[in-house]
């Protein structure tokens, strides 16, 4: 089936799925993706009436994890549209009890892998005032520019090495399961990353940090951190002072990519949500390879166990300490 | 300032009252205040935090502070001995319009530690200065036990006076009470002091100004004449930083004593 | 005076200003990124991202300042106040939204009982050079939010890329120290007709569309609308929109400690944040996003305008192109007039 034919497909398949949820009241409300009001974007969309299921939509920039609004549930039941690494996250979540187990209806897309917008705004000088999806190809036009490029070209680093595309654990897979093989080697940026020498990796790192503004989008974003209290705010103890000096920053997204261990899916969203375009995957990815390495686990494929970094085994590798 | 005198109020020891006095004779001098606005006290390291001045513009010469140990700032100036150094900003705030007072019967109902501004207008209007510029004045103030009321000496002076109806109430009495047991709308409602002329002056937390407010709609107080002084977080405490807003008043600078009439129109961000 | 500097002569004239002042002007970070800084040397200096990302609100408010020093000696403390401004400085290329958006803070900041210090100091010892808008993007709507891309009001230099070169105006007494400088030369009656065709075509491509005129009357009337409880569920509650926004300017205090020293520092803070009114007792007035969606939009276009006359938004559209969630601003505002898009169901609005 053509590129084109099954993204519509898709779409059909979500649109259908959330009116037969609505409609038999087996959620309350579905949480999916629609139309952005700019070129390029979606965002996420909170459907209650059946007879308003058109305005979910499904294309490649469906870039947002929506396991984060889980949070927010309270006792209502909800019908989430998720890809793969979505699902996983929700498992990662469902492990830790964030939500009730029949509260929720996973909608399952199988992932086409999502595009990267900024690297597409940054093949053209000015702006993009139209975008539109055709197979294989995005068309996008401006002021004095028309283009069209390959998406295959334009995909997130994150979705390149995704070998969980095809979402694990939904109650309904709205798609035909897609291959899992990466387009790059699994893990090859953080690989990449240790070649480097100690005082180089140490540069990369601060140059990146070096932009953070606090804004703590790539906290609010991740389905993770749900803490009431983050670190970064405890006053008593207080961990870091709440200005911007270069150790406080550094610290900040050491340890908050720490917490993350044997719980991070990979999706994403910190590093798509980041205003200052901060890197960090390499280092959800570096600590991701650790745990698979180590314990052979990745997160949200396994739906009985906790992660190892919550429990402890007497027969646990311990060779890294020395 | 510097702390004069420090002392635990509160049988909890959650409750210190500290008397402050000013490092300088100008400062002292220039220091007027009336009864309901606060300050901003510093600790320096720790931060800096809001607190309602408990003492009367008449009790000269120092003020009094009652901190409720809760927080890094609070829990500070527990800890603080006589003699040491603490930062002040302030008078802020509005303040009780003890003008609109003048001539009329006042009502002050308090809860807990809220009392704090409340001692201030109190001991104000109590004053020989003061005193005839109102008519009557009835105080109906509780705390969960006897234990933790405060001012408890100065409550038993009051208790005697024939220009102040005092009556001092506990949710729960222990052996040695001899007091009223009550809630205070339940207090409230015995007593049933008349509207006419009245204003209603409360504090205390928020639920016992829930079930306070019937009661005064019984007693058919209008809500203009209805005053609150209310609590937000707050940090500049002169309407900069913006935290402390409800609707498009700043509880800081056009707070924090507000009225029930104006409350209404205001979103429930408190 | 109309004026102009010629492109070669850009960087010498930059040069000339390091001289004498300290210069802040854009300054690009990575490929895409850009914050105003303070720079040493005219090569520094790039125009290529249309509006930074942090606001020129960082030169007079800045995320983190110090307010003042301690030093604990024993009983007696000294303290030593951060607010003076040693050199007078410049700010290159900020835009008329950001220009104006320091006007709107400057009349919460300086007021008739206090005034904040930090703030006065720098904005009285800083000449403001703005610079047009040839091509005001797709989520700008300064003119809607009683702006407009070449709006003059609170520069003291303007200038406009001519392509060639850049067309000056002296606007105040501080412009005016410029009107002899050797760079500028008279601009020519084709120079002001290109710029009037310049003006022209930005106005044009902003347009009106957004009904911001009116919105302070129309939320009075909205207290209890189902809107509240539709237009917060897909904020996350970050602070990116209030961060980047020219106009916010909620901010923190907290004492930084280190023994015997320390300092009392003001921070940038988020009244989307869910600690921003939490109390020490537990008790939060704002507990979800919903109060704090109410009370960011409403402090814009309600409560700041009931004191000062005029909405706290510059339409530069910071907020649009940066939220995660793709949380539109106009859309929020539009449903508030008759000009609702499609009704209410569904994520945002």
């Amino acid at each position: 089936m053509a590129t084109e034919d099954k993204r519509k497909t898709i779409q059909d398949k979500i649109r259908e799925k959330a009116k037969d949820l609505l409609s038999n009241n087996t959620v309350d409300v579905i949480i999916g993706f629609g139309e952005g009001s700019l070129p390029l974007r979606t965002t996420p969309r909170f459907i209650r009436n059946p007879e308003k299921v058109d305005r979910l939509i499904w294309n490649s920039f469906c870039e947002n994890n929506l396991s984060t609004y889980l949070h927010k549930l309270g006792q209502f039941k909800v019908g989430l549209v998720v890809k793969g690494c979505d699902a996983r996250s929700v498992v990662a979540l469902s492990l830790e009890k964030r939500f009730k187990p029949d509260q929720l209806y996973l909608i399952g897309v199988p992932c086409q892998r999502m595009v990267d917008r900024r690297k597409v705004s940054r093949t053209v000088k000015g702006e993009i005032l139209q975008a539109r999806e055709e197979g294989d190809l995005i068309y996008i036009k401006g002021d004095g520019f028309e283009v069209s490029l390959n998406r295959d070209d334009f995909l997130y680093s994150s979705c390149q090495v995704c070998i969980h595309r095809n979402p694990t654990h939904a109650d309904v897979l709205v798609g035909d399961p897609v291959e899992e093989s990466p387009l790059k080697e699994t893990y090859q940026e953080v690989k990449a990353f240790e070649k480097m020498s100690p005082e180089e990796r140490w540069r990369f790192f601060e140059k990146e940090t070096s932009r953070c503004i606090r804004c703590y989008a790539c906290r609010e974003v991740c389905p993770m951190c749900y803490c009431t209290e983050c670190f970064v705010d405890s006053s008593n103890p207080k961990w870091m002072a709440k200005d911007l000096s270069p150790a406080d920053l550094e610290f900040y997204h050491i340890v908050r990519a720490y917490h993350q261990t044997g719980r991070c899916s990979g999706c994403g969203a910190c590093e798509r949500a980041c205003p200052m375009e901060i890197r960090l995957t390499y280092l959800t990815q570096k600590l991701n390879m650790d745990v698979k390495e180590l314990f052979d686990f990745e997160t949200g494929i396994d739906t009985e166990n906790l992660p190892p970094l919550s429990t402890y085994e007497i027969e646990d590798k311990q060779e890294f300490i020395k | 300032m510097v702390i004069k005198k420090a002392y635990v109020e509160t049988t909890d020891r959650m409750l210190r009252t500290l008397e402050l006095s000013f490092l300088k004779e100008e400062d002292a001098k220039d220091f007027r205040f009336i009864p309901g606005q606060f300050c901003e006290l510093s600790v320096l390291g720790k931060g800096e935090a809001p607190f309602g001045i408990a003492s009367s513009p008449t009790e000269n010469g120092s003020l009094k502070f009652t901190i409720n140990k809760a927080g890094v700032v609070t829990t500070a100036l527990h800890h603080l001995e006589e003699g040491a150094e603490i930062g002040i900003r302030g008078p802020l705030g509005n303040g009780y319009p003890i003008d609109l007072f003048k001539g009329k019967n006042v009502l002050v109902i308090g809860g807990g530690f809220a009392f704090t501004t409340l001692r201030s207008l109190i001991a104000f209007f109590l004053h020989p200065e003061n005193r005839d510029k109102l008519k009557d004045l009835t105080v109906i103030y509780g705390a969960r036990m006897p234990g933790l009321l405060l001012y408890k000496e100065e409550l038993k002076d009051w208790e005697k006076r024939s220009d102040i109806k005092l009556l001092v109430t506990v949710d729960w009495g222990d052996k040695d009470w001899e007091g009223k047991v009550g809630l205070v709308p339940n207090v409230l409602e015995e007593v049933a002091p008349s509207s006419e002329n009245t204003y209603a002056v409360i504090c205390g937390p928020p639920i016992m100004i829930k079930f306070t407010f019937p009661k005064l709609m019984v007693l058919r107080f209008p809500d203009e004449r209805i005053y609150t002084s209310l609590e937000r977080r707050m940090k500049c405490g002169i309407g900069k930083c913006g935290r402390c807003n409800i609707g498009h008043l700043y509880v800081c600078k056009d707070g924090p004593v507000f009225n029930y009439a104006q409350l209404k129109k205001l979103p429930k961000d408190y | 005076m109309k004026l102009k500097l010629n492109k070669k002569d850009f960087k010498p004239f930059l040069q000339s200003l390091i001289e004498e002042y300290d210069l802040f002007a854009p300054v690009q970070l990575v490929e895409g990124v850009s914050v105003f800084k303070k720079i040493d040397h005219p090569d520094e200096v790039d125009l290529s991202t249309p509006n930074p990302q942090k606001p020129a609100k960082e030169l007079f408010f800045p995320q983190s300042e110090t307010m003042f020093r301690y030093e604990k000696a024993g009983e007696k403390n000294k303290m030593t106040s951060t607010e003076e401004v040693k050199r007078e400085r410049i700010l290159f290329g900020a835009r008329p939204c950001d220009i104006e958006a320091i006007s709107i803070i400057e009349k919460v900041f300086v007021g008739e009982e206090c005034t904040d210090v930090y703030f006065f100091e720098k904005r009285k010892k800083t000449t403001i050079i703005g610079l047009g808008c040839n091509h005001p993007l797709s989520t700008c709507f300064c003119s809607s939010a009683g702006g407009d891309p070449f709006l003059r009001a609170g520069s003291d230099l303007f200038f406009i890329d001519l392509g060639e070169a850049y067309f000056v105006e002296l606007l105040t007494e501080k412009g005016m120290v410029f009107h002899k400088n050797k760079f500028f030369k008279e601009a020519d009656s084709k120079d002001l007709t290109f710029v009037k065709e310049l003006e022209e075509k930005a106005f044009e491509k902003v347009g009106y569309s957004i009904p911001v005129d009116g919105i302070e009357k129309r939320l009075n009337l909205m207290g209890e609308s189902l809107f509240w409880d539709r237009v917060h569920e897909i904020c996350m509650g970050c602070r990116i929109c209030t961060y980047l926004c020219p106009t916010c300017h909620c901010f923190d205090i907290v004492d930084e400690d280190e023994h015997q020293t320390g300092q009392r520092v003001r921070n940038w803070d988020s009244c989307l944040s869910s600690l921003y009114s939490l109390e020490t007792s537990g008790h939060n007035p704002r507990p979800t996003t919903r109060e704090r969606t109410h009370q960011r939009l409403m402090h814009k276009f309600n409560y700041y305008p009931k004191h000062f006359g005029q909405v706290a938004c510059v339409g530069c559209g910071r907020c649009i192109l940066y939220c995660p969630v793709h949380f539109d601003i106009r859309q929020a505002i539009l449903w508030t007039s008759s000009k609702r898009p499609r009704g209410l169901e569904g994520g945002m609005i």
